[in-house]
């Protein structure tokens, strides 16, 4: 996953170059090119299209783990990939750096609007995988912590998080200018969960889809007034994605609740099972596939 | 922010003086990444030097240092670094970040500090013997000062080395300048990738310029012993 991140950059500038070979070489039945991050939620999500794909009969050319947005969307963009799981709120973030929406209808309906001519939001899923503020559960229950608003009464609170987190909106400045938080910022990269756990910092930010928050029984802060962005799962298509397979990957889409992410998470996670194994149990158990 | 040639960007970026101060600034940054540089060095050398002037002197473990320059390139020091965090834990990652680093350095010193040993002429290890030097003197004040050139140049490549993989030190929580790039380029704030790779370029080439400096006159005050062996 994020641990692996600069090596999976540079691997998919490769594999990015590999695609666009691919697409003037093959000619006869054009198969669905579906793309996703190097991140092993998006993944799972990414073979739940094309399983539901394959099975509806159509050719799928999977083109996973391509990095991070900064590799990808270019890629999508110029139509060397057909269908893409993203995420609205961060998806609109990169491609409005200022976007004000923070509801999931506002993110949803903003980013249809901002996406590049050619390219369309399918139908969003109810599950997120979105920025949230977390604390260890002594912590919530020694300073009765449930809402970030409750944070304002505390000194000395230190965030950790991506170094990105002190520039992003719903960072240091947002928890002050929303909430009258103050805190200060430390970025622990990648050992934000554990630098957490560790007591190094007070709160952090972790995606809400991790299985780390119910592992280590994190307390996720509620966010009342909408500091974050909603960031629901979203298929990108490209015109080439016909109805009929808009519509299996849209069926897809309604069946995933918030609460089936986690559990995918946790399966590969834990049980440390493949993503096609991880998707194909559940989209059988939702009676998408046989 | 915008494009990568964007210039007004960049100027604007550097003379916002927000960029310059507090902890994650540019000047906290780049002291940080020369603290985390001269350490790593320093840990390196107080166990390279010995081992390679130990193999020169004794011919013992020569086949070692064959070894180490292949090994040097094989480590992956990213995974390392992660390995390290994980098994010392988040409150010591300082530590783990000197020491993932420290180990890149070690094959380059220990390697200067041997060839600059061996390659002494065999006469005046003789001669400084016969003179009634104890192994001690010898090594103190023969092997040593021959080596140096040599082992110094060591310390050219081990310093090149570890101030470019200082870069890698945010994704585990510290600073340095990794930190612009890592940050930039999340945010896609190309003005500051390229202020921070820049800093790293200018640290790098400027470093190894005094190293190499340093080298050349430690050289030149042994050439006349050079001379000396051949009149």
């Amino acid at each position: 996953m994020k641990l692996t991140r600069i090596t999976a950059l540079v691997a998919s500038v490769g594999l990015v170059l590999g695609v666009a070979g691919c697409a003037s070489t093959t000619p006869s039945s054009e198969p669905i090119v579906i793309g996703s991050q190097a991140y092993y939620s998006n993944e799972i999500i990414a073979e739940t299209y094309a399983q539901v794909l394959e099975n509806a009969g159509y050719t799928v050319d999977r083109q996973f783990s391509l990095g991070q947005r900064d590799v990808y969307v270019p890629a999508i963009e110029a139509g060397e990939i057909d269908l893409f799981p993203e995420y609205t709120g961060n998806l609109l973030q990169y491609l409005v750096p200022d976007a004000t929406q923070t509801t999931a209808d506002d993110v949803y309906s903003a980013l249809a609007t901002a996406l590049p001519a050619g390219l369309t939001a399918l139908d969003m899923s109810p599950a997120t995988d979105q920025d949230s503020y977390n604390v260890t559960q002594d912590f919530a229950q020694k300073n009765n912590l449930t809402s970030i608003a409750d944070l304002a009464k505390l000194k000395d609170l230190t965030l950790g998080g991506a170094p990105e987190l002190a520039e992003r909106p719903y960072g240091p400045k947002g928890l002050l200018d929303m909430y009258g938080v103050t805190v200060s910022f430390q970025a622990t990269g990648d050992t934000t969960v554990d630098a957490l756990v560790a007591g190094q910092v007070s709160m952090a930010n972790v995606y809400s889809a991790d299985p780390r928050i119910s592992q280590l029984k994190l307390v996720t802060l509620s966010d009342p007034l909408g500091l974050f962005l909603a960031s629901n799962v979203v298929p990108i298509a490209s015109e080439k994605v016909s109805a009929d397979a808009r519509a299996l990957v849209n069926a897809v889409s309604a069946a995933m609740t918030p609460e089936d992410l986690v559990a995918l998470n946790v399966r590969s996670v834990e049980e440390k099972l493949s993503a096609s194994v991880i998707a194909h149990d559940w989209l059988v158990s939702k009676g998408l596939i046989k | 922010m915008g494009n990568v040639g964007d210039l007004g960007a960049f100027g604007a970026w550097l003379s916002d003086g927000a960029n310059w101060t507090g902890r994650y600034g540019l000047l906290n940054l780049i002291v940080e990444h020369l603290a985390l540089t001269a350490l790593s060095l320093l840990i390196a050398a107080l166990i390279a030097i010995p081992v390679g002037l130990f193999i020169g002197h004794t011919g013992r473990g020569e086949i070692f240092v064959v070894g180490l320059g292949s090994l040097s390139r094989a480590i992956p020091t990213m995974g390392l670094l992660f390995a390290l965090v994980l098994l010392l834990g988040v409150e010591f990652r300082e530590l783990s970040v000197l020491l993932a680093l420290s180990t890149i350095a070690l094959p380059p010193l220990i390697a200067g500090a041997y060839s600059g040993v061996t390659t002494i002429p065999p006469s005046i290890r003789d001669s400084a013997t016969a003179q009634g030097m104890t192994t001690w003197q010898l090594v103190r004040h023969v092997e040593v000062p021959l080596a140096s050139p040599s082992l110094i140049g060591g310390l050219r490549i081990a310093f090149i080395q570890v101030v470019s993989t200082v870069v890698l030190a945010p994704l585990v929580g510290l600073g340095g300048l990794g930190f612009g790039i890592i940050q930039g380029l999340a945010l896609r704030n190309y003005a500051q990738v390229t202020v921070s790779s820049l800093v790293i370029i200018v640290i790098t080439i400027t470093g190894e310029r005094l190293i190499g400096f340093w080298q050349h006159r430690t050289k030149a005050r042994l050439t006349p012993l050079d001379k000396l062996e051949n009149p």
